[in-house]
């Protein structure tokens, strides 16, 4: 998991009541922990990355493969809608324009949640399935990269 | 194609001959009043349209309108073009080509209007689209390529429209990156493309196409972003719109196909060709700030490729590209 999305991550548990989060897939096993006074979070990877344990590899951590980045599953109840391409996110139609959705929205499937643009060929994500907005990961005009995380949606 | 376009289609395959009612009739399946009526829609149209007795209907003039029956005629292509439908007016040539994209539209679809009355830009940005003078058209294309290399079809769109503003009206069209086309530094045309995706597949990606070709100094509006120009305004000469459609269509249609057999490499190196700003200083400004160095060219993805001042290479991904000086730091 890459270290922004493990920061939302712990955002969004810790923007609730939940006190113990588990997360485990093939890769890694996350477990956050909160008590009155402290806060627990704890990453492990059961296989270790080849690549980190090749000698003056770089230390950041290698490109999860494409599926997983693309399907970052945060929490049973949510899912996470990612950038198709890299370009430029924009999330209203025009500059003076509404936003296409806010938080809390609930959107029917096929409904436009954002633009991405990249050099001038414009994407319309839409919903793939009726959900509610639970939070705008990327701000209008911003940069996004390929499987990064644009919203948390619940779906419905 | 539409009964109307059927009966054009007729009289342009015998010209200068009287084609009878009944032939007509007879040919496209329908009544001789259906024949009547579609007549009288022609002529309201414009069409000159005489109807001799015992002899049938010959057509005499054609105005200058871009009809569906005219574009496909004689139209020299193997994808572009399979199905065109036209409009003497329409919202947006891309709203409606989305329409029938959704509903399964053949690649290769083209949808032309002779006026657009909510054509837009980047962004919403108004695109003028007044009556009869200009190109406003879109093109429907069903790529199996990876969705990370959709907008490789940005340049094959921008090299087609100024290849072919530089064959048929004998100018010296540029581009500018990604994909404005200048004539001396002015916009003659507007690009908008939009793909509907998901992420592993592309259902469709459409090439929106807005060409000024005989628009008039006063058909501009007073407030535009960049200065602007139309191919009449710089050749002082009127183009045929029909003709200028039908290369266009013809160009993209050979760019197209060597895009899927042969990669983005060939498309790319016209575009340089073609670029105005190839091995000049420029200054791209990112919002958040902006960085000068040499433009180089396009990477494999169509990214611009620029030696930033200090020797380092960067790829360029958004931003608007401007020449400056260059300031000699010794």
């Amino acid at each position: 998991m890459k270290l922004r999305d493990l920061k939302s991550l712990i955002k969004l548990v810790t923007d609730t009541d939940i006190t113990e989060f588990n997360m485990e897939n093939q890769e890694e096993k996350i477990h956050i922990k909160r008590g009155s006074n402290q806060e627990v979070i704890h990453v492990s990877s059961p296989v270790a990355p080849v690549a980190a344990a090749t000698p003056g590899a770089p230390a950041q951590v290698a490109p999860a493969p494409a599926t997983a980045v693309a399907e970052p599953v945060v929490d049973d109840n949510y899912d996470s809608v990612s950038s198709p391409m890299v370009g430029t996110i924009y999330r209203k139609p025009s500059p003076d324009a509404d936003p296409f959705v806010k938080v809390g929205d609930i959107v029917e499937a096929g409904q436009t949640l954002c633009l991405v643009e990249a050099m001038k060929l414009f994407n319309e994500i839409e919903a793939e399935f009726k959900c509610k907005i639970i939070e705008i990961v990327k701000g209008d005009a911003t940069p996004v990269e390929f499987g990064e995380t644009l919203f948390i949606v619940e779906k419905l | 194609m539409t009964s109307r376009d059927k009966i054009l289609s007729l009289f342009r395959t015998h010209p200068d001959h009287y084609i009878s009612g009944q032939e007509i009739s007879r040919s496209l399946k329908i009544s001789r009043a259906a024949v009547w009526k579609q007549v009288k829609v022609l002529r309201e149209l414009g069409f000159e349209i005489e109807a001799k007795h015992s002899q049938g209907y010959r057509l005499l003039t054609t105005p200058d309108l871009l009809l569906a029956a005219d574009i496909e005629n004689g139209l020299d292509c193997q994808i572009m073009g399979q199905s065109v439908v036209s409009f003497p007016e329409v919202d947006s040539t891309n709203v409606q080509l989305r329409r029938l994209a959704e509903d399964g539209a053949l690649e290769g679809t083209v949808v032309v209007a002779d006026r657009q009355s909510a054509g837009r830009g980047r962004l919403g940005r108004r695109w003028e689209s007044p009556f009869g003078v200009n190109l406003y058209c879109s093109i429907l294309l069903r790529p199996q390529i990876p969705v990370q290399q959709a907008s490789q079809l940005t340049f094959l769109s921008a090299v087609a429209v100024a290849e072919t503003l530089n064959k048929v009206c004998h100018m010296s069209a540029k581009v500018k990156w990604p994909n404005d086309i200048l004539i001396d530094g002015a916009k003659i045309s507007g690009l908008l493309n939009e793909m509907n995706a998901e992420t592993e597949q592309i259902h469709f990606v459409i090439l929106g196409i807005g060409i000024n070709l005989n628009m008039t100094a006063d058909q501009f509006p007073d407030e535009l972003k960049y200065p602007a120009t139309s191919a009449f305004l710089e050749t002082g000469e009127t183009v045929n719109r029909l003709v200028f459609l039908q290369e266009l269509l013809q160009c993209l249609d050979r760019y197209y196909s060597e895009f899927l057999t042969d990669g983005f490499i060939p498309i790319r190196r016209r575009w340089e060709n073609l670029c105005n700003m190839m091995n000049m200083h420029v200054e791209i400004e990112q919002g958040h700030g902006s960085i000068c160095g040499t433009v180089v060219g396009l990477d494999p993805e169509g990214a611009l490729r620029v030696q930033l001042d200090n020797g380092q290479m960067e790829r360029i991904l958004a931003g608007d590209v401007t020449p400056v000086d260059k300031i000699d730091q010794e």
